[in-house]
């Protein structure tokens, strides 16, 4: 019965959204936000009923159920991790609207329904895009996703930058999702087959690698890395989500990111993991590189903002860069330790964006200098906004930890990567809780004085460009301009219309629960063991393919105790939790220079689109040699 | 980045992957051959499905669930452009005044308008039996009203085109596919499978719900489109910026 209903996970939210727009010139605000909440609410449990079932739900949309391993159908497989992706989705998509309840100023007359309908349609994407067995219909929900994303990451249009960062993210991502399909088509062309199975069983079928697959592993990983944004296929990330609403960006950093990685993972183990795919070095080779390099360039930049927003987006590509490692170990420990860390850290980001959110509607101001000490009088939300720091640090019992501890397991230079990035990231998140709730240290110089001061490397809006590019050579450059020569966030506008007196109790419900979620994770042994058993089965390439194509049920495999805490994994844990609160003292009283020593690096974060997309076309160079090696 | 630096990444970056595609293409399939897998079984699932155009067939029946993502799409980005181009707070409405237009074109437009809705619900209604279907036939009979633009002015085209009216349709459209795949979970098969009587083949009535799908992707389309065009129209003619228009008037009074 689970198998047959799995498609309504996808489509409950599509008719949700449907009933918005139809209905949205006539329909009341609360009218509307009931029924978006319904709806999203209503999707997450079916995902949870499934994930309670027994075994992998596949279900063939249509009735075309293969015939002897062949049919022209499209399948949903609903897998333990594909389930769980979609179940942490909605879950989030749920406290994004619950977040956004009254948040928003008034909604333009006849559109109070546009929002929360963007909303939803966002939960479809990512649903159908964990759950789609299909190569080609999970690109259609990739680009489901994109669509939205580029829509609610302008939802500012009055402003400059939410334009820029609009089109940065769309620019990117149509490009990766071009490449996406072109292998798609390289596949199709080799096989006759859409469904990943199939295709897989195709190319297992005539084993030996060539440049077809391996162009076709590049192309396709090309659009799910640039989601992922794994350096250098990043940089639209930092650019869209300073600007989008902070509700969309609990969304885009929690889950949608960690979706391209997921979907390389999928890709990976589904697809190009038998004989006849990419052999095991090329792809550990891929992702561990790539993945060590946004690792280290997503902490570094992430220390040295002081946009809040722009802080958590660079600490996301950071954290993702980690994602990527573990992943691209193709251990289940190293999958499986992916995992709860991606619950762990949705968790984590989404609390620390809402309680920015809280920051910028009361204040009117994401500037970590600006806010100095203004945040005293709301010292609850500064505790949350520190121990969302602390478990970005990978604080022990945080799921954060426990998914860290676990991937460090896996190789003995690991725990020295992690435990820097998530020192660096908790670090900077800690340095801004104490600056800006305790009021700790120096106020900061002045704005203008920082602006005309000796730095040698200005930093722009919706990015930071190069002086000399904007003038010199007659293009047109990015929103923002000179004259803000830093992006320092204080001129974003409350987006609750008006300031707010005391911290809505929505809002700060749904980061305490965030928080509480992020520190279940570390904290439930059964969640650890279940995830543990998922991801055997998730890179058993054979078994899936028998799963989906002949019926064979494969149930979680017994004798697969979870990972769970060790002393060893406990205290790295401490140590780079420790690392960070004494990064950011350092930095608070000045014994850290947080800017100055990178210039090179961030000068390549220019905000000009033509950069990013000679980036992201360098990238696919880099990855096919890096595949060919 | 130096305009000299980006172009040297973007060269390096694209003869990099034209290497990569062309040695992939030197290993395709050769042109012309006679091995067409996922082609043979679709037309063979067609015929069994009787519905005359195979492509209607694998859009609305086999391949449904991509379809479905498809119209979504199509959904999410015009109500993704609603969003962007709603009028902001520096912006102010004016009425559009009537212009002249060339007899000629009128004459052509006033027409031509008729055949051009004909022709669009014609294709929506033929999906399953020739090329064409809810997309194509949607977006005809979308332009077709649009002639009354052309041919007549903003005004005559606003008196035909209530956007309530097409935003209910396009929600409807939306939503109409979805409970049309849930139908297929009521009556104990699959999602979106074809459960109606599958007709005659190579006739109107065929393809059991192919032609109810493509009659939803139609609605939603003709709508979308025209709520498309709307809010680019609205932008061009009647949303100013208050900022620019005063400074436009500042102007003219220096002038004077």
């Amino acid at each position: 019965m689970v198998d047959r209903l799995l498609p309504l996970i996808v489509v409950v939210p599509l008719l949700g959204a449907a009933v918005l727009v139809g209905a949205g010139r006539r329909m009341p605000r609360l009218a509307a936000e009931t029924v978006a909440c319904a709806c999203a609410a209503a999707s997450a449990a079916l995902a949870c009923a499934a994930l309670a079932g027994p075994a992998t739900a596949v279900s063939w949309v249509g009735d075309w159920r293969p015939r002897d391993g062949v049919s022209v159908g499209i399948v949903l497989v609903g897998d333990r991790l594909g389930l769980g992706l979609a179940a942490l989705a909605s879950v989030l998509i749920v406290a994004v609207l619950t977040y956004s309840w009254r948040y928003f100023e008034e909604p333009p007359r006849g559109h109070a329904g546009a929002f929360p309908a963007l909303v939803l349609l966002f939960q479809a994407g990512m649903c159908g895009f964990a759950l789609t067995g299909d190569l080609f219909d999970a690109f259609v929900f990739f680009e489901l996703m994109g669509v939205v994303g580029y829509a609610l990451t302008g939802y500012h249009v009055e402003e400059a930058r939410p334009v820029q960062g609009a089109l940065a993210f769309g620019f990117v991502n149509s490009l990766g999702g071009y490449a996406t399909l072109m292998g798609i088509a390289l596949l199709y062309a080799r096989t006759g087959e859409l469904g990943m199975a199939q295709i897989g069983r195709r190319l297992d079928a005539a084993p030996g690698h060539d440049a077809l697959v391996a162009a076709a592993f590049v192309l396709v990983v090309t659009g799910l890395l640039v989601k992922a944004a794994a350096v250098p296929f990043h940089f639209w990330l930092p650019d869209a989500h300073a600007v989008a609403p902070t509700p969309v960006c609990l969304v885009l950093s929690g889950v949608m990111v960690e979706t391209g990685v997921y979907g390389v993972a999928r890709v990976h183990a589904t697809v190009f993991g038998g004989p006849g795919g990419i052999p095991a070095d090329g792809t550990r080779r891929v992702l561990v590189v790539l993945g060590v390099v946004s690792a280290l360039t997503g902490a570094v930049m992430c220390w040295q903002q002081r946009h809040i927003k722009r802080l958590l987006a660079f600490s996301t590509v950071g954290h993702t860069g980690l994602f990527l490692v573990g992943v691209g170990l193709l251990t289940p420990e190293g999958l499986s330790g992916t995992c709860l860390y991606v619950l762990g850290h949705a968790g984590a980001k989404a609390a620390l964006f809402a309680c920015t959110g809280i920051l910028l509607a009361r204040l009117g101001s994401v500037d970590e200098r600006e806010l100095h000490g203004r945040g005293r009088d709301i010292r609850g939300i500064g505790l949350l906004f520190a121990l969302g720091g602390l478990a970005l640090a990978g604080l022990p019992p945080f799921g954060t930890g426990l998914g860290k501890a676990v991937v460090e397991e896996q190789a003995a230079w690991l725990p020295a990567l992690f435990g820097l990035v998530s020192a660096l990231t908790g670090g900077a998140a800690l340095r801004v809780a104490a600056r800006v709730f305790l009021g700790a240290g120096e106020r900061g110089h002045d704005e203008r004085e920082t602006a005309g001061g000796g730095e040698k490397e200005p930093e722009t809006a919706g990015g930071e460009e190069e002086p000399e590019t904007v003038g010199g050579e007659g293009e047109p450059e990015t929103a923002g301009g000179e004259e803000e020569p830093e992006t320092a966030g204080g001129e974003e506008e409350p987006e609750t219309g008006h300031r707010i007196r005391l911290p809505p109790p929505p809002m700060v419900s749904v980061a305490v629960a965030l928080l509480a979620g992020a520190l279940a994770v570390g904290t439930v042994p059964a969640l650890a063991e279940a995830t543990a058993a998922a991801s055997f089965a998730f890179l058993d390439h054979a078994g899936y393919a028998a799963a989906v194509l002949d019926g064979r049920a494969t149930g979680g495999q017994p004798g697969h105790g979870g990972e769970w805490w060790t002393w060893s994994g406990a205290v790295l844990g401490l140590l780079s939790a420790a690392l960070a609160v004494v990064l950011a003292a350092a930095a608070v009283v000045g014994l850290v220079p947080s800017r100055g020593w990178s210039a090179p690096l961030r000068r390549l974060h220019s905000g000009h689109i033509g950069d990013y997309v000679a980036w992201t076309m360098a990238g696919i160079g880099l990855l096919s040699l890096l595949t060919l090696w | 980045m130096t305009r000299r630096a980006r172009l040297w990444v973007l060269t390096a970056g694209l003869l990099g992957t034209a290497a990569l595609f062309a040695a992939a293409c030197l290993r395709m399939p050769p042109f012309g051959g006679t091995w067409h897998p996922y082609g043979d079984r679709a037309v063979q699932a067609a015929l069994l499905q009787r519905t005359a155009n195979t492509v209607s067939s694998v859009n609305f029946d086999q391949r449904a669930f991509d379809t479905l993502g498809e119209e979504s799409i199509l959904f999410a980005a015009v109500l993704g452009t609603v969003v962007l181009l709603r009028r902001t707070s520096g912006e102010r409405r004016v009425t559009p005044q009537p212009a002249s237009v060339p007899p000629a074109v009128r004459r052509y437009a006033i027409a031509v308008l008729p055949l051009a809705l004909l022709i669009g619900l014609y294709v929506v209604a033929h999906g399953q039996l020739s090329p064409g279907g809810g997309f194509q036939g949607g977006v005809v009979v979308a332009t077709a009203l649009h002639l009354l633009y052309v041919g007549v002015d903003y005004r005559a085209l606003e008196r035909v085109r209530p956007v309530g009216l097409y935003e209910l349709a396009d929600g409807v459209g939306e939503g109409a596919y979805v409970v049309l795949g849930a139908a297929g979970l009521l009556a104990g098969s699959a999602y979106l499978a074809n459960i109606l009587p599958l007709g005659t083949f190579n006739t109107l009535s065929s393809g059991g719900t192919v032609p109810l799908l493509n009659a939803a992707v139609g609605m939603e389309v003709a709508s979308a489109v025209v709520v498309l065009l709307a809010r680019f129209l609205a932008q061009a003619l009647e949303i100013v910026d208050e900022k620019e228009e005063g400074r436009e008037r500042g102007e003219r009074r220096k002038r004077e």
